[in-house]
C-alpha cells in the first residue's frame, strides 16, 4: 500500500537546521524519504546535523545569514541548479527571550521581528519561485508557538513574533492556493531544545518543574514537532491549508 | 559598574529613591514576580548572566547581585 505520509521524491528546504527542532526537522524528512537542502548559520553545526542523515551526500548544506537576503536569493538559485523544483519550505529558524515590557527597548522589538518574521516571508517568496507546479504543489510550514496563541509573563515580545506568523499564514494560504501552494503553522509548546534549555524558566528545577506542570503530556521532543511537519509536507495533508496545528502536549486545552 | 547597576535597578523596579548596596530588596513595596523576571532578564540581558533561582534564593540584598555578577563575569 502506498504510504501517504512519505516524502518520496520531494526535496524540502529547512531554516534553523543547525539545532532544535531545525535539525530533527531536516533528520526525520530525509528518513521519510526527502532529500533535504539545510540552511543555517553555523558550518560546523550544520555537518553535524548532515551527519546524522542518511546518505548525506543526496542532501545540500548553506551556511548563512537569513537576514542577509541577495546571498540567500543566490544560494536558493545554486541549490535549485543542483537538485530540481523544491516541494517543501520548513521556517525552523527563530530566536526567543523572556523580557518585560519595560526592557522591550526598539531595537530589541526590530531585532526580534526581523529574526523571526521578516526572514522567514522573504525566503517563502524566494521559495515560492522555485516551488514545484506539479498536482502535488508545494508546501510551506511556519514554526510558530503556543506563545503566538496565549499568554505568559514576560513572552510579549516572543508572542508578538509568533502570532504574526500563524496570521500571516492564513492570508498567505489564500493568495497562494490558486499556484497550489499549501501555507500552515506549527505551534509547538515547549520543547526540550538548546533554545529552551537556555532560557530563563530551565535555570533551576523549581521554574522548570512549573512549566512541565504546564504540558500534561510532559515537555515535547523535537520529533514530536518534526513528525507534525512530515504530515503538513506530504500529500496525507494535500487539503490542509490556512491552519495552525497546535503540537503542545496538551498546554492550550485548558 | 556599581554606580550604573544602581541606578538602573532604581528605574527597572521603579523605586522613588536610589537603590543603595545594603538594601533587602525583597523588602521592597513594589516587589514581586514580576521584578524579579525583570531583575533576571536585565542581568541576563545587560551583563549575559542567567542567575539561577536556587542561587538567586541565596541573595538579601542588592550587594548580594552585584556581588554575584561579578564574580561571574
Amino acid at each position: 500500500m502506498e504510504n501517504p505520509f512519505s516524502l518520496d521524491g520531494k526535496t524540502i528546504l529547512v531554516t534553523g537546521a543547525s539545532s532544535g527542532i531545525g535539525r530533527q526537522t531536516a533528520i526525520s524528512c530525509s528518513r521519510a524519504g526527502a532529500r533535504v537542502v539545510l540552511l543555517g548559520r553555523d558550518e560546523t553545526r550544520l555537518q553535524q546535523t548532515l551527519a546524522a542523515i542518511n546518505s548525506p551526500d543526496l542532501h545540500l548544506v548553506y551556511a548563512v545569514d537569513l537576514l542577509d537576503y541577495d546571498v540567500v536569493g543566490k544560494m536558493l538559485k545554486e541549490a535549485v541548479s543542483q537538485v530540481g523544483s523544491l516541494h517543501g519550505l520548513v521556517n525552523a529558524a527563530g530566536i526567543s527571550t523572556t523580557l518585560p515590557l519595560k526592557l522591550l527597548s526598539p531595537e530589541k522589538m526590530d531585532h526580534f521581528f526581523r529574526t523571526n518574521v521578516h526572514s522567514a516571508i522573504q525566503l517563502t517568496k524566494l521559495f515560492i519561485k522555485h516551488a514545484a507546479q506539479n498536482n502535488d504543489g508545494a508546501s510551506v510550514i511556519f514554526l510558530s508557538s503556543v506563545m503566538g496563541m496565549v499568554g505568559e509573563m514576560g513572552k510579549t515580545i516572543y508572542s508578538l513574533t509568533k502570532g504574526a506568523l500563524i496570521a500571516g499564514a492564513r492570508s498567505l494560504a489564500l493568495e497562494l492556493a490558486t499556484r497550489n501552494v499549501r501555507v500552515n503553522t506549527i505551534s509547538p509548546g515547549v520543547v526540550v531544545t538548546p533554545m529552551s534549555q537556555s532560557a530563563v524558566y530551565s535555570q533551576d528545577e523549581e521554574s522548570l518543574n512549573r512549566v512541565k506542570s504546564l504540558h500534561p503530556l510532559g515537555l515535547g521532543k523535537p520529533e514530536d514537532v518534526a513528525n507534525a511537519c512530515i504530515f503538513l509536507l506530504s500529500d496525507a495533508a494535500r487539503w490542509v491549508t490556512g491552519t495552525n496545528l497546535v503540537v503542545d502536549g496538551g498546554y492550550t486545552a485548558r | 559598574m556599581e554606580t550604573n547597576f544602581l541606578e538602573q535597578l532604581t528605574e527597572l523596579l521603579e523605586m522613588e529613591t536610589t537603590v543603595k548596596p545594603a538594601d533587602k530588596f525583597r523588602e521592597y513595596e513594589n516587589w514581586d514576580s514580576l521584578a524579579y523576571l525583570s531583575l533576571i532578564s536585565f542581568v541576563d540581558e545587560e551583563y549575559g548572566i542567567v542567575i539561577p533561582r536556587d542561587e538567586f534564593g541565596k541573595m538579601n540584598t542588592v550587594q548580594d547581585i552585584i556581588d554575584y555578577i561579578k564574580n561571574n563575569s
